[in-house]
Formats: C-alpha cells, sequence, structure tokens
C-alpha cells in the first residue's frame, strides 16, 4: 500500500520539481546580466563625472558620451531619481551632480528557455496525468527521466545563450563608452592615465599591464566591434583583478592621428574596456544539482516500495556493493567526460585562455565549412573502405582453414600476429616496407620489371597503402570470428544441402551466408568502429600528409586540440564524428533488421 | 573410380595448404624483413638486391637499445598494464556478477546504458578526461596514465556472460550453508570463472600495452614513456637509421608475439565469446 502511495506522488513531485527547477534557472540566468547593466550603469555614471572634472571637456563630450542618458543636475541638488547613479563633479562649476539612469535596452526575458521549461514541466504533468490511470512501473521510469534531464539541460543551455548575448551586447556598449570617454579626455589634453580615469578605468594604467597576451581572443561580439570600428588598430585581451572580482578585458591601441591636440610619449594609446565578469557559471552548477536532485529524488521514491520487501531491499543492496567500483569509475571517466565535453564544445574553449567564452553552436557552425575536417572526415570513410576487403579476405582464410585444425594452428600465429602487436612499431616497419627507394615492395616491383610506384609520398597512393596495411591488420582477428561463426553453423545443413544437389556456391550462398549473418554484422560494425579511429598509422607514418591526403578525422582532431590548443573546436568534431559513426552503425542495424525480416 | 575422387580430394587439399601458406608468407613478410634488417648494417640496407644481413649484426640491439631509455620503457609498460589488468579484472568480474546473477531494478536498462559506451568513439572523452587529469595536476605521473583505464565494459559484458552460463545450484547450495553474497562471490563463482577472467585478463593486458593516444597525450618527460610512445619519438629521433628502428620494433612484437604463442585458447576463446551471442 505503501508503495502505490508512493508511486502516485513521484510523478507529481516530479511534475513539480520540473516546473521549479526550470523557473530557478530562468530567474539565475536573467539576473547575471541584470547586475552586469546595473555595473555598467554605475561604471558608466562614474566614467561621465571624471571626464566632466577634466579642464577642456565641453559638456556635449559628456553628455554625446552617455548618448542622452545622462542629466546634469542643479549644482549641490545631491542624490537624484530611484535607480539613478550620481557622481559629483565639479571643474566647470562648483559641483555638479551627473546623474545617469539605469540603462533601458536589452533586458528580453529568454523566450526560448520559457517555452522549453513550460514544455517541460506540461510533459511532466502528461505523463503524471497518464500514469495514474496505469499499474505501478516495474522498472525505473527511465524515459520520463531522461526526457527531463534533457529538457533541464536545454533550458540551461538556452537560458545561458541569452545571457550571454546581453553580456556581450552590453560588453560592446562600454568599449564604445570608454572609447568616447578617453578621445573626449585625450582631445581635452589630458595625459594617458587620466585619460584611462576618465574611461572609468582606473587600473588601465601601463604598468599594470605588462605584455599583452596575443594567442588570447577577444569574446566575438568585441571582436566584431573592433573590426567595426576604423580607429583601432589592434587588439589584446587582458585579464584584470579589481574589485575582488577578475575581469576579462580588451585592450585596443587608439591610435592618434596627427592632428590631435595632445602629445603623449607614444602615438598610441591603450585602452582598456570592462569586457564581462567571468565567474563559475550559476546556470550550470544550479542544472547539475537540479539533475541530480531530481534524479535521487526519483530514485529513492522508487525503490521506497522496496523496502517494504527486505529481501529485495538487501538484495538491491548488495548487487549496488557490487556494481560501485565500476559504475563509479564509468561515471568519472566516461559519462561524466561525454557530458563535460558536449559542454566544451559550445565554448570557445582554448587551453591557454583560462577564459571560456561561451559560444553556442558556433564551433558547430564553423566546421560547416570547414572544407580540411570534411576532407578529414572523406580521407576517413574512404579508409573505412577497407573493411569489407578485409572481410572478404578474411572469410576465404577462415573457409580456408575450415577443414583441418592443424593448418588452423600454426597459421594462426602468422595470421594474428598484426592485429595485436603494437601499431607503432607496425607502422615503423611499413614505412620501411614502403620506403620510396630501399623499400622491400618497391625492391619486388623492380624484380618483375615494374616502375616504383610512391607509396607514401604521393597523395594518390598514400590512403590506398594505408588501406592495404589496415586490410593486414585486423584480417588475422576477423578470420578467428568467422572461424567460430562457422563452426555454429550445423554440418546437418551441408549433408541435406549435398543430398538435394546444391553445389559448394550453392551452399555458400543459401547456408554460410545466411549462418554467418550475425558474425558478419558484429565483425563488420566492430571493424567499422574501429576503422573510424585510425590514429598511430597516420601519426607515424604519414602525419596526415602529403598534401592531406592521409588526415584522417582523429588525427585531425589531435591535431586541433593538443597543436592548435583549440579544444572547444575540436569537441564539436568529435561530437560529429560520433554523429557519423552512430548513422552508419544504426544504418547497418535497419538494412540487417529488413532483410532478416524478409528471409 | 574411388581412386580418382581420392586424387582430387587430394589436390584440392594440396592447393589449400599451398594458398594457406602464400597468405602466411605474405601476412608474415612484414616481421621477417624487420627481423632481417634489424641485424644489417646501417648503410647495407640501402645495397640494391641485399634482402638479408650478409652476416648477422649482433651489436645493433645493444646500440639501438641504449641510444634511449628503452628499459624504462618497458617498466613504465609493464607497470601501466598490469595495474590496468588488476582493476579492469576488480571491475569487470563485481560488476559482471552483479548484472547476471543479482536482482535489482532497472538492472537491464543500466546494462543497455553501460553497453551503449562502447559505440562511443574513445575520442571524444579524450579531451574532457585530458582535462580533469591535467586539472587533477596527474599529468606526466602513473596515477594520470591509470586512473581512466581502470573499467572496461567489453569486459564486464564478457564476465556477465559467463557468470550466466554457471549453474545456479552451486550458488544456491552456498547460500543454505548461510553464506553471504560476497562470500558466494568469492569463494564459489569467481573460482569458476578463472577462464573468463584469464581471457580478460590477457586481452586488457594486451589493449594496455597497445594503447598509444592516450599515454602520448599524458605523458611529457622521457622517464614516464610507455614502449609505443618511445618508439614513435625513437622514430623521429632516428629517422633515416632504418636497423635502429627495426630492432626497436622487433623488441616491441616480441612479447606479445610471446605471449600470444603460449596463449592462444584464451585469445580465441576470448574472440568467440564476444563474437557470437
Amino acid at each position: 500500500m505503501r508503495g502505490e502511495g508512493a508511486a502516485r506522488v513521484i510523478p507529481l513531485v516530479a511534475a513539480g520539481a520540473a516546473a521549479a527547477a526550470g523557473v530557478v534557472i530562468l530567474a539565475v540566468a536573467a539576473d547575471a546580466p541584470s547586475r552586469a547593466r546595473e555595473r555598467a550603469t554605475r561604471a558608466e555614471a562614474r566614467a561621465a563625472a571624471s571626464l566632466y572634472e577634466l579642464p577642456g571637456v565641453a559638456e556635449a563630450d559628456v553628455l554625446s558620451l552617455l548618448d542622452g542618458r545622462a542629466r546634469i543636475v542643479a549644482p549641490e541638488a545631491g542624490g537624484s531619481g530611484p535607480g539613478a547613479h550620481a557622481y559629483r563633479a565639479g571643474a566647470l562649476e562648483p559641483a555638479a551632480w551627473i546623474a545617469v539612469e539605469p540603462r533601458d535596452e536589452g533586458g528580453r526575458w529568454p523566450w526560448a528557455a520559457s517555452v522549453l521549461a513550460l514544455f517541460g514541466a506540461l510533459c511532466m504533468a502528461a505523463w503524471a496525468a497518464g500514469r495514474r490511470r496505469s499499474p505501478p512501473p516495474p522498472r525505473f521510469p527511465a524515459a520520463p527521466a531522461f526526457l527531463c534531464a534533457a529538457t533541464f539541460a536545454l533550458v540551461a543551455v538556452a537560458a545561458q545563450q541569452w545571457a550571454h548575448g546581453e553580456l556581450g551586447a552590453m560588453s560592446s556598449s562600454r568599449l564604445a563608452g570608454a572609447l568616447r570617454a578617453a578621445e573626449a579626455a585625450g582631445a581635452a589634453g589630458a595625459d594617458f592615465e587620466t585619460a584611462a580615469r576618465a574611461a572609468g578605468l582606473p587600473w588601465a594604467s601601463s604598468a599594470a599591464l605588462g605584455e599583452p597576451d596575443r594567442i588570447w581572443t577577444m569574446p566575438r561580439e568585441v571582436g566584431e566591434a573592433i573590426a567595426a570600428d576604423p580607429r583601432l588598430r589592434s587588439a589584446a585581451r587582458y585579464t584584470v583583478a579589481a574589485g575582488g572580482a577578475t575581469y576579462h578585458g580588451g585592450a585596443v591601441a587608439l591610435r592618434r592621428g596627427p592632428g590631435a591636440r595632445a602629445e603623449t610619449p607614444d602615438d598610441t594609446l591603450h585602452l582598456v574596456f570592462l569586457g564581462y565578469e567571468e565567474t563559475a557559471s550559476p546556470t550550470v552548477a544550479l542544472t547539475a544539482a537540479a539533475l541530480g536532485s531530481a534524479l535521487v529524488v526519483s530514485l529513492v521514491l522508487f525503490l521506497l516500495p522496496l523496502a517494504a520487501r527486505p529481501r529485495a531491499l538487501s538484495g538491491t543492496l548488495a548487487a549496488w556493493g557490487f556494481l560501485t567500483p565500476a559504475a563509479a569509475l564509468l561515471l568519472l571517466f566516461t559519462f561524466g567526460p561525454l557530458l563535460f565535453s558536449l559542454w566544451i564544445s559550445l565554448h570557445d574553449w582554448r587551453l591557454v585562455d583560462p577564459a571560456h567564452p561561451f559560444a553556442g553552436l558556433a564551433n558547430y557552425r564553423a566546421l560547416l565549412s570547414d572544407g580540411a575536417w570534411w576532407s578529414a572526415v572523406r580521407n576517413t570513410g574512404v579508409f573505412t573502405l577497407h573493411v569489407p576487403l578485409a572481410m572478404a579476405v578474411a572469410l576465404s582464410l577462415a573457409l580456408l582453414t575450415r577443414e583441418s585444425r592443424r593448418a588452423v594452428r600454426w597459421a594462426r600465429l602468422a595470421l594474428f600476429l598484426p592485429s595485436i602487436t603494437s601499431v607503432v612499431a607496425i607502422a615503423v616497419v611499413w614505412k620501411w616496407l614502403l620506403n620510396d627507394g630501399y623499400g622491400l615492395a618497391n625492391r619486388a616491383l623492380g624484380a618483375i620489371g615494374l616502375g616504383p610506384v610512391a607509396w607514401l609520398s604521393s597523395p594518390d597512393a598514400a590512403l590506398v597503402s594505408l588501406m592495404v596495411i589496415g586490410v593486414w591488420m585486423v584480417v588475422g582477428y576477423q578470420m578467428v570470428v568467422f572461424q567460430a561463426g562457422l563452426a555454429a553453423i550445423p554440418r546437418v545443413w551441408y549433408d541435406a544441402a549435398r543430398v538435394d544437389g546444391a553445389g559448394p556456391w550453392q551452399r555458400f550462398r543459401h547456408i554460410t551466408l545466411p549462418g554467418l549473418r550475425h558474425t558478419l554484422f558484429f565483425v563488420l560494425v566492430t571493424s567499422v568502429i574501429g576503422s573510424f579511429q585510425v590514429f598511430g598509422l597516420v601519426y607515424v607514418m604519414t602525419e596526415g600528409g602529403p598534401l592531406g591526403a592521409t588526415d584522417v578525422a582523429v588525427y585531425h582532431i589531435y591535431r586541433e586540440a593538443w597543436e592548435f590548443l583549440r579544444f572547444g573546436n575540436a569537441a564539436a568534431m568529435s561530437w560529429i564524428l560520433f554523429g557519423v559513426v552512430f548513422a552508419a552503425t544504426w544504418l547497418h542495424f535497419r538494412l540487417l533488421e529488413r532483410r532478416g525480416a524478409h528471409a | 573410380m574411388p581412386d580418382a575422387r581420392t586424387a582430387a580430394r587430394r589436390a584440392t587439399g594440396l592447393a589449400r595448404t599451398l594458398l594457406l601458406a602464400i597468405a602466411c608468407l605474405v601476412m608474415a613478410a612484414p616481421f621477417l624483413w624487420m627481423a632481417a634488417t634489424s641485424l644489417m648494417g646501417q648503410l647495407e640496407v640501402f645495397a640494391a638486391g641485399r634482402l638479408f644481413p650478409e652476416s648477422p649484426l649482433w651489436s645493433n640491439y645493444p646500440e639501438a637499445l641504449t641510444a634511449q631509455p628503452f628499459g624504462r620503457y618497458f617498466l613504465n609498460s609493464l607497470i601501466f598494464a598490469t595495474v590496468v589488468v588488476a582493476g579492469q579484472v576488480f571491475t569487470a568480474t563485481t560488476a559482471g556478477y552483479a548484472f547476471a546473477r543479482c536482482d535489482f531494478p532497472g538492472r537491464d536498462t543500466l546494462f543497455m546504458v553501460f553497453l551503449a559506451t562502447m559505440m562511443v568513439p574513445a575520442v571524444i572523452v579524450l579531451i574532457p578526461r585530458f582535462l580533469m587529469v591535467d586539472g587533477l595536476g596527474w599529468i606526466d605521473s602513473y596515477r594520470g596514465l591509470v586512473s581512466t583505464e581502470l573499467v572496461s565494459v567489453w569486459g564486464i559484458f564478457l564476465m556477465r556472460q559467463y557468470f550466466r552460463t554457471l549453474p545456479r545450484e552451486l550458488e544456491d547450495a552456498a547460500r543454505v550453508d548461510g553464506a553471504g553474497h560476497w562470500r558466494i562471490f568469492r569463494s564459489v563463482a569467481l573460482p569458476l570463472a578463472k577462464p573468463a577472467v584469464a581471457t580478460l585478463a590477457l586481452f586488457a593486458f594486451i589493449d594496455a600495452w597497445k594503447n598509444f593516444m592516450w599515454p602520448l597525450l599524458v605523458t611529457r618527460s622521457m622517464e614516464m614513456r610507455v614502449v609505443e610512445v618511445g618508439i614513435a619519438a625513437f622514430h623521429s629521433t632516428y629517422e633515416i637509421n632504418w636497423p635502429y628502428q627495426m630492432v626497436a620494433g622487433v623488441v616491441a612484437a616480441l612479447p606479445i608475439a610471446l605471449l600470444f604463442l603460449f596463449t592462444q585458447r584464451y585469445f580465441v576463446r576470448g574472440i568467440q565469446l564476444q563474437g557470437i551471442r
């Protein structure tokens, strides 16, 4: 009875939790831009006030910096309206108050995330309604749990993307404001330090900055703003710690034209603008917590009925005791990294850069038009064509050794060794064997009067050479699997066929092949998955060359990540590779199923 | 008439053996060529028409093997492979036993989820694993090398299949005698599963020994390199000294070849176990 009650409560709790979690995620996501907006407004007011204090700066300059959002309140008026940030400045007049209204730009509610959250809550509610009529579930409700998890993840990503967009827009308007302030200050004859202070950036002294790191990159929006502004020549990125927070800002060198009034030691002026504050993303932590707790709560509620049956409960606990080592390791080093990898692929993630700005699907979008990557995928596909060839050879060898057991035993070592020996050693040997001038292959060709072939040094032949090595490497393994498959086909079938007058070809076509169907499928799938991951051969033998002719997917990913240090791109590539592998396997599966149904 | 049939059968048998011999020769040729080259002089290998050493130059071996710390490489590979084998045997037997013998809600779903990870290309988890190991400060250490490799879903699958074939009566008898789950696992199921454990250990060992990409990524110093990475580095250092490189190849291939020679039975069983369900 207790169990049934609990089963009825689960869906309601889950639906409530889904809705609540969605709302909280959205609220946190919306909070980040609004706090940043607040900060930006305050900084602007301060900048306007200090600009106002500079001699030689006209009131119009201050007003233009603030795009009309500033009011110069009466002297000694103090304070100002609700929510305004006012700063006292007094150069031209005894004391003027610069009041800046909070910005009212942006601030669209993350509607995509809202729709998703609503959809998730609706799904959970519908599921709850449906559940009420059916008996308690015999198994853990995996489908709703995963639906719930997927919805949360989507909500979080949508909310994050929205918040990121807001922050980005704020960064670029902040850049424009700081530029205007510094220009106005410079035009009024102020020196670098003063100009920087006037731009609202007190830490932007040249001494504090040191050498900019050229490898770092700008946030996308800022980069676009800089590209659009002809005054900005070069850009670099700084990380500045100020006021207990770490800011990632960009510095741009502002070239001062010959007509400029003020003279600074050099003719370029470094401006540092506030990008946005880089903190641990609360949305993510929150989503993870929500997901985890939702799963734990539903699991506990699901296991509650078991408590009524001590025998079953102790069995479950014992099973989890046995499972813990494997499950914990898999969670830590497989399932966790899978999610982490997806997360990386959605960011502009570089190893040398501590900031990983959110990039949404930009990595994937960029890959769509990346010719080198698709050529690597194509090369991988072509390389995989060695699998059917190898299977044909392996099957013939298996048939050849079918009759005599003795032949099998001594042949096995020679045939099997390539598939278990160190790949690097094999690659080195083959590199020597296919050597242009002195390799065994060209010597053998020369002996029968054929010209030397540039096995590895010509773009046309290199991939084919690798395919030959691929066949050589997997044939032995495939043969052993086929031998096992052949042994499982009852001899009686052959005898019956022989009595019916079937020839060798007919026996092969109608008994051996159908009998091996599952084995063939198994070998095909495992070999294709294996060949999509070829790496060692390419790494040692060709390094992807010549001219990228043997640049396969995994090698391309390796270079992208560990040579160019673009982890975000590399992660996106690996997911695309996964998609390709998955699609290929699924297609095989479907084909096999259909054929199985017809047979 | 019977004579003709015997003759025909003998002829096909001969043709069969001949074909097989040719196939074996083709497959073994690279290894033979490797062994031959490893005993030749550095310039001798470039001589026209010279396939085998005029007189075996055994000094190639000590010279090549001391050019880089191959002893250290072998030690690292051995440590890496041994720890991986121990870890995988432990995790696979326990988890396999749970999946085969325990009843708990969600068992089959969980098993499918485990199996599904075999479809995932390893390169996906490589980047996050690297970042995790890097974050832990485990780069260039045995911990970093080993920690991600301690569980094998294939091994869990293998052990589950094997435990399922064991008769339940044995466990029931032990249970009547008052043995708990762990006791049954330790004293009844595990001893009976020795052949499967041997197969698993063998495959885990070979896979660890052959593992190239992960050690390449997480080791930096020469002292931490495993054999595979060592040979790759050796290859790029002694680019044109083919005899030395072949020595390295022979030395890398030999342990595995010997292991295979003495444990063929378990190999074949392992492959056949995964091929047929």
